[in-house]
């Protein structure tokens, strides 16, 4: 094997709990997003635009879907003959099945898979966020601190800050103190759960870890906590820009209506840095004589007949005529009927609507319409 | 049907009417349709209908269209064994027009050689189609016919035929004694004693050879039936996937009747128009029976009826253009128009 500087571990194991039937038979990371991608894609996108030509996926929930999209990885250019995607499910060993208990355990499990690249720096990176961001920058600072451990940070809103896990940093940016889910925070500065460990720190601190009995094997419940205990440097790296948690429906919901803004942080048309996918190859999206669109996002291979209003249209929809759509997320190949009204919902892509059907939301609330729904709409009369 | 048909589109023809769509590219990658190259349809239909081995003959100007071809993954034609062949032509001056020279074939009798497939199926690369070839093949292999024209519903040929590999082969061999010099002067001859055979083909196919049927066949795709007729769920037609995000409907956009490629920016009016891939429209400009090809930048307060814009044109700021059905305005690629050029 070809010795690599830095090689991504992608968690992607996730199951997303939050986003209730949208990720019932698929894990987080592939929950589409935008019009077009999958969750995953952007931090796939990110390493590859990064120049980091190896990332080992970590999937365990549901990954039928997700193992079959990544593939060998060739959409995001990764599958090349040194290094290149690949997907680490669990695996049993003698007469033990080893699940990922937790982040640090999923990697922990897979260090043979590091060390056969002799990695200097190893990125952890979670599959669950929607952002654009060049690691190697954070390599860079990891470097130039000559730092065992970088943690990636964000400013959050201040009333938000006692849902992360909050670093407070010396003026240097060294990480003094970690607290996680603070009821008093003293610092805005959440982590994005994007980490750079130099590889030494990394496999002496997860080797450890598994031999701990009451750890829950979770870089931030855990080795964090153990690494500032033992005064090791740790350093937080800020980051700049677009970056969003999409783990409820409504999270989901407002990140794809950020994108309809006409001066949107997140810049999905930047040549620079491309966000790729799996391309479907459907023809052009049809608009017909009567339809009418307006502040839309809509992919490839739609055919609107209808009116669309403010929503964001994946692969392959089909507007009814007379139909009218408004501050939605319509998901790949979904069938809307003919004089529907949808207003604020997500509707995926397994539920046809059919004819005539009212979907509203009364107490703002984000609606995820699901087959029960449209079941219950039609037996009530 | 696998590995029992060859594929051999002759991608060296050329029109002169269509000219200024052509300086830069051949006839075979002519954009169209928003997304596609003309010779993405018949390479998809012989692709969907099982062929493995896809012979291309161009002539000059095939830069563009090696670009879009590349190993023929997108096509799935990057196999270990078959696949997708690239054969330019060593004749440079030679002015023959007509499908299929063989000539053309003979400089490369290797392939034919070296194939296992019992026949072989010659195509033009500038009709608009989507037709499954099997019922064709098991039509012709129980008609005892050594070769098959492929008629459309009024009578005319799509220069499109069906013939047994070996039979080819002999064809090209002779073709000095004989004088047959393409498959067209075979068919047409009475005296070689091959039973010569018409096949129907029903379905909707349109052979692009001007600036007016490629502007009307354009505009024949905002009909639901023909949108319906050549893009097929089961039978995609496949071109070379870019990864340009989801098109942008900003506010103060307005869209009617038309077709749209991703990675469109959409601040102004289409009405009636194609769009390609990365197209920017302008605010308060309106598009109106337009072929727009890929990354063209319209800025704001444009007016254009019936103009065809090349790839990479940019108009610049209150720039009207208007052309007619007949003869629409062509923009050619790359070139910059302003307001003040035209008036």
């Amino acid at each position: 094997m070809v010795k690599k500087k830095c090689v991504a571990m992608l968690l992607a194991g996730g199951k997303g709990s939050r986003l209730n039937d949208l990720t019932k038979d698929l894990a987080k990371p592939a929950v589409p997003f935008g019009g077009k991608y999958r969750i995953i894609d952007f931090t796939l996108s990110n390493c590859t635009n990064s120049g980091i030509d190896t990332v080992g996926v970590l999937t365990q929930y549901q990954p039928l879907l997700l193992n079959s999209y990544i593939g060998i990885g060739s959409a995001w250019d990764l599958d090349s003959k040194d290094g290149g995607v690949t997907v680490l499910p669990p695996y049993s060993e003698d007469s033990e099945v080893k699940w990922y208990t937790g982040t640090a355990s999923a990697i922990y499990q897979n260090l043979n898979y590091l060390k056969q690249y002799q990695p200097d720096y190893v990125l952890i990176l979670s599959g669950d966020h929607i952002y654009k961001m060049n690691y190697e920058r954070m390599l860079e600072f990891h470097i130039e601190k000559k730092a065992d451990v970088t943690i990636s940070l964000i400013e959050v809103p201040w009333d938000e800050a006692s849902r992360f896990g909050i670093m407070n940093t010396d003026r240097e940016m060294r990480i003094v103190e970690f607290e996680e889910k603070p009821s008093i925070p003293k610092n805005n500065l959440a982590s994005m759960g994007i980490y750079i460990f130099s590889w030494n720190i990394l496999k002496e601190y997860l080797e450890v870890d598994a031999q701990k009995t009451d750890s829950n094997h979770d870089f931030g419940k855990d080795i964090i906590p153990s690494l500032l205990e033992d005064g090791k440097k740790l350093f937080a790296y800020p980051f700049k820009g677009y970056w969003k948690d999409v783990g409820t429906v409504q999270s989901l919901w407002e990140a794809n209506m950020d994108l309809l803004k006409e001066d949107c942080e997140l810049n999905l048309f930047d040549n620079n840095w491309r966000i790729y996918s799996v391309n479907p190859n459907q023809p052009p999206q049809f608009i017909s004589p009567d339809a009418v669109v307006k502040e839309s996002l809509i992919n490839e291979g739609c055919t609107i007949e209808g009116e669309i209003d403010h929503s964001v249209l994946f692969q392959g929809v089909s507007i009814g005529a007379g139909a009218i759509v408004k501050d939605s997320v319509i998901m790949p190949d979904a069938i809307i009927g003919k004089d529907c009204f949808i207003e604020k919902a997500i509707v995926p892509s397994d539920v046809p609507i059919p004819d005539g059907t009212v979907i509203r939301s009364f107490d703002g609330e984000v609606i995820l319409v699901t087959k029960e729904m449209i079941h219950e709409l039609y037996t009530a009369y | 049907m696998k590995r029992k048909l060859l594929g051999i589109i002759d991608a060296t023809t050329y029109h002169e009417d269509l000219e200024d769509l052509l300086t830069h590219r051949s006839l075979a990658a002519l954009p169209f349709g928003g997304r596609y190259r003309i010779i993405d349809f018949v390479l998809s239909n012989m692709v969907n209908s099982g062929i493995r081995s896809v012979a291309i003959f161009p002539k000059m100007q095939y830069r563009s269209l090696m670009d879009h071809l590349g190993s023929g993954k997108n096509w799935d034609l990057n196999r270990k064994r078959d696949g997708l062949f690239f054969f330019p032509s060593a004749i440079i001056d030679s002015d023959f027009n007509m499908v299929g020279s063989f000539d053309l074939f003979a400089a490369n009798m290797d392939y034919f050689y070296r194939s296992t497939q019992e026949y072989a199926l010659i195509s033009n690369c500038f009709t608009v189609f989507n037709m499954d070839f099997r019922p064709l093949l098991d039509w012709h292999t129980h008609s005892g016919c050594d070769i098959t024209e492929i008629h459309h519903q009024d009578g005319s040929s799509l220069e499109l035929y069906l013939i047994k590999t070996s039979l080819l082969i002999k064809l090209i061999e002779t073709r000095h004694q004989t004088g047959y010099s393409c498959m067209k002067d075979v068919v047409h001859d009475m005296h070689h004693g091959y039973t010569i055979c018409h096949y129907d083909y029903n379905g909707y196919a349109v052979m692009i050879d001007s600036i007016e049927t490629y502007f009307s066949t354009s505009m024949n795709l905002l009909q639901k039936n023909v949108w319906k007729n050549l893009f097929l769920a089961e039978q995609p037609i496949l071109t070379k996937v870019k990864d340009e995000p989801p098109t942008k409907y900003v506010k103060g956009s307005m869209v009617k009747n038309a077709m749209i490629a991703n990675g469109g920016l959409i601040s102004g009016t289409v009405e009636n128009s194609i769009v390609s891939r990365g197209v920017k429209i302008g605010k308060g400009t309106v598009i109106k029976n337009c072929i727009i090809m890929q990354k063209c930048q319209i800025e704001d307060n444009c007016y254009l009826d019936s103009v065809i814009l090349d790839k990479d044109v940019k108009i610049e700021a209150g720039t009207k253009l208007i052309g007619t059905e007949k003869s629409p305005y062509v923009v050619r690629k790359g070139t910059k128009q302003g307001a003040l050029m035209n008036s």
